[in-house]
């Protein structure tokens, strides 16, 4: 059957996100390592201090660069095919995706300056008191907004789609792109108003003093469901086409996988204080109701497991797969893009862990703050997330471009050397913590560091060795893609794997929008509200800013 | 196509739940360790 023919301007339209987040990743990669070669006693910023100043701004534009511009621009570029694909219809009005886009890259430049110039060495968690030059806020609020601006494209070609499709179930991979965006939208609500009541007009001198307390909790309204925001795209691509591209799977439930994404869509947000466990301004009653509901997103996050290794086992079945674990051999492990996502995909299961430990109250007293938590979400973030990107990117670019994929068995070098230097740089991070090194210090000028972190230090250097090597293989492959002279001989097929059920047997209720975005809205009310106002009502904007670097 | 059908309809993703079982053992024991760890360091820093 005849694919969907998604337009060549639509097709330039999602490159150019793929090629602004591609060159964040570039940037922003290129710190990373120099991170883990600082605490391995390998430190290379005095030789770049022209232009770097310290640690701590290497960190800043790893930090910003990598978990934001990167994943931003990645995902709202793919979450863009996956509705004009999905729906099988052009966008309703592309002026308005595009006006989007380019505020998000105005946006990018804007903050890039102060960052670069060290104006704004804040790290990504921009947490004030620290104070940085009025253009970080800015660039950041046009990030914020231009993905606004782009998601209404996004709804207003869904609800065009819908005017002609009354009674159609909306197909997978454009109902779970929108529950994505409709995420972003809500709970991007806190560090709006964090930046626009507080962090601009005291960075423009309109008001002389800073709330912490405040800033933090709207921070983290937005920081937790901002890492779903990150996850829940690549979750699309392991429901909706790895089954596919691993095996000639099929989703094994589409009911479970729309139910997932509807849990996702309203537990994500009100859990955010367990973030914030040792913030003397939260009540404890709080801090207990948010770690229940961060225990809950257990559930959504092991039902996506169930479905997501149940399709890929369908497909490995038919392939000959054998015994309880031995068909996992029958995954189409040589296709780049497959062995990106399964090795993303089972690091990821480490990393659900370590988010486990984290959410419990009395392991994260002791946790936070140390080494355990980048290494933490290094498992996720810079893996499940990064990593299946990468993945995604290896079939997205040859069908965008019409060029073949450069040397696909260096890609998949690459995302297994993404894999053992994770593994050796984040294991060492997770033990570190435990042994109490503290996150955000360059630990090669502590000298409080004991012998006995010293073996773990090193191991921190030599994964990001493998990680930097790793993430230049990619950036090769892409460019040589971009630039192959090779085309494909017919338009790359877009790996959609047909669900296992009859689609039209899901439950009507789970394509209905409102119950579940009201509910939402009331969770968020229910226990974000309280907090909220007693912490409005008595704002205190005394604290100073401070440049501490 | 029918015995396409039919082999959909009768595949069990037994070695699914071998996979999860496999996590859940891990979690347990994961999570476990570090809460030992950290007890056994007096649970402060």
């Amino acid at each position: 059957m005849k694919q969907y023919q998604v337009s060549t301007a639509e097709k330039k339209f999602i490159g150019s996100h793929l090629l602004v987040a591609i060159l964040a990743l570039a940037v922003g990669s290129l710190f990373g390592p120099l991170q883990a070669f600082e605490h391995a006693g390998w430190d290379f910023y005095p030789y770049l201090r022209p232009l770097i100043k310290s640690y701590y701004q290497g960190l800043t534009v790893h930090g910003v660069l990598n978990a934001l511009v990167w994943t931003t621009f990645f995902i709202m570029g793919f979450l863009t095919f996956n509705v004009i694909f999905g729906l099988k219809r052009p966008l309703k009005n592309p002026v308005l995706n595009k006006v989007g886009f380019w505020m998000m890259v105005v946006g990018v430049v804007t903050a890039a300056v102060p960052i670069l110039t060290n104006q704004a060495t804040v790290l990504f968690t921009f947490y004030p008191p620290l104070k940085a030059n009025w253009a970080f806020y800015v660039g950041l609020t046009l990030v914020v907004v231009g993905s606004w601006v782009e998601g209404w494209g996004l709804f207003t070609t869904y609800l065009a789609w819908r005017k002609e499709n009354a009674n159609e179930r909306t197909p997978f991979i454009a109902f779970a792109s929108l529950i994505t965006t409709l995420l972003w939208q809500i709970c991007t609500l806190g560090v709006a108003t964090e930046i626009l009541t507080m962090l601009l007009p005291w960075s423009l001198g309109l008001i002389e003093g800073v709330d912490p307390q405040l800033a933090r909790t709207y921070f983290w309204f937005t920081g937790h469901p901002l890492v779903y925001f990150w996850l829940l795209p690549a979750y699309i691509s392991w429901y909706a086409f790895l089954p596919k591209q691993a095996g000639n799977g099929k989703m094994f439930s589409d009911t479970l996988a729309r139910l997932a994404f509807w849990i996702f869509l309203i537990l994500s947000t009100p859990l955010g204080f367990h973030h914030q466990y040792v913030d003397p301004g939260v009540p404890p009653a709080w801090k207990f109701i948010h770690s229940m509901l961060t225990f809950g997103v257990f559930f959504p996050s092991m039902m996506t497991a169930f479905t997501v290794v149940a399709s890929l086992e369908h497909g490995a079945r038919k392939n000959g797969g054998k015994g309880a674990l031995a068909w996992i051999g029958k995954l189409n492990w040589s296709d780049p893009s497959v062995a990106a996502q399964l090795l993303a995909g089972i690091l990821f299961f480490f990393g659900g862990i370590g988010g486990l430990a984290n959410a419990s109250y009395n392991i994260n007293l002791v946790l936070h703050n140390t080494a355990f938590i980048p290494g933490h979400f290094h498992l996720t973030v810079a893996t499940g997330v990064t990593l299946s990107f990468m993945g995604i990117s290896y079939w997205l670019l040859p069908y965008l471009t019409g060029k073949k994929l450069w040397q696909p068995k260096w890609a998949t070098i690459q995302a297994w050397a993404w894999f053992v230097g994770m593994i050796i740089f984040s294991n060492s991070m997770h033990v570190l913590g435990l042994l109490g090194a503290p996150r955000r210090v360059p630990l090669n000028l502590a000298p409080y560091v004991p012998a006995e972190w010293n073996s773990r230090l090193i191991q921190v250097g030599i994964g990001g060795a493998i990680l930097f090597f790793s993430g230049f293989i990619y950036l090769l492959v892409m460019l040589k893609t971009a630039l192959n002279k090779e085309t494909v001989e017919t338009e790359v097929e877009v790996p959609v794997a047909e669900s296992l059920q009859d689609v039209s047997l899901t439950p009507e209720w789970l394509d209905r929008w409102a119950p579940w975005i009201y509910g939402t809205l009331a969770l968020i009310v229910v226990v974000y509200g309280p907090v909220l106002f007693d912490l409005i009502k008595n704002i205190s904007l005394t604290s100073p800013g401070f440049r501490v670097w | 196509m029918a015995k396409k059908d039919k082999e959909d309809d009768e595949f069990r993703p037994t070695g699914t739940i071998a996979v999860l079982a496999i996590f859940v053992v891990t979690l347990i024991a994961i999570w476990a360790t570090i809460y030992v760890i950290l007890v056994q360091r007096g649970g402060t820093l």
